[in-house]
């Protein structure tokens, strides 16, 4: 599939439809909560037993797993690709940097959902658990990202 | 953009991007994110959150606005990267 065939509503409204749990994390989550980063890449946090209808979701925009679901599992991630790249974590629990276990249930029983396109809703974690999230890799970016997450998540609570 | 942009050599663009993408120990990482943010620093990034958020006001507006800008960006990368 060409760089220009894909559709980013097309996208989000497959995942939608799937019934697959799936928050969108990263920079993406990011741009979405209105901080203005650069990203090439989307990514996803499932839950471990909904790999092949997110996959089969996808599909249709030819996105193609790097990794059988079975492979996914016993990895912990997976990466789905064509002219886009969908980074995938599928653990049930990932920790951070310091030892913190985040558990996938715990930040889906909080999630949030935001309307990414006429009456397609994506969800995030809240802000918080994003925050956490950053702390899986502690690169350089993600210590940037949540800098930004700081005052967004300031601001959520200066409106409430 | 500029020609100059444009012009970003293959070894540059692999070293920023190892810089971005590397592992930094718990406590860099630590120090970094628990250090006190300046008026200034919280100034700029409400900065950034208000104009992004304004003239891009969805979050659908915004996903696009985010495709487009990798796209173009990937279009200056040297295709060796």
């Amino acid at each position: 599939m060409q760089e220009s065939e894909f559709d980013q509503r097309t996208f989000f409204r497959a995942i939608a439809d799937s019934g697959a749990r799936a928050l969108l994390i990263g920079r993406r989550a990011l741009i979405v909560l209105g901080a203005p980063v650069g990203t090439f890449d989307y990514d996803f946090w499932i839950h471990v037993d909904d790999i092949e209808r997110f996959n089969v979701a996808v599909a249709t925009l030819g996105l193609i797993p790097n990794h059988t679901p079975g492979d996914a599992r016993q990895r912990g991630r997976y990466v789905l690709e064509n002219s886009e790249r969908v980074d995938v974590l599928v653990a049930r629990v990932h920790p951070t940097i310091d030892s913190q276990r985040i558990a996938f249930d715990d930040l889906w029983a909080r999630h949030k959902r935001y309307e990414v396109s006429a009456g397609v809703w994506i969800a995030l974690p809240t802000i918080a658990d994003l925050m956490a999230t950053k702390r899986f890799g502690a690169r350089p970016k993600d210590a940037e990202d949540l800098r930004f997450l700081a005052r967004l998540l300031a601001r959520e609570n200066d409106d409430e | 953009m500029s020609e100059q942009m444009r012009r970003v050599p293959p070894s540059m663009v692999r070293e920023l991007r190892a810089d971005a993408e590397r592992q930094l120990s718990v406590e860099e990482f630590n120090a970094w994110v628990n250090a006190p943010m300046t008026d200034a620093e919280r100034e700029e990034i409400d900065s950034l959150i208000d104009w992004f958020t304004r003239r891009y006001p969805t979050p659908e507006a915004r996903l696009e606005y985010a495709r487009r800008a990798a796209r173009d960006l990937a279009a200056m990368m040297p295709s060796s990267t």
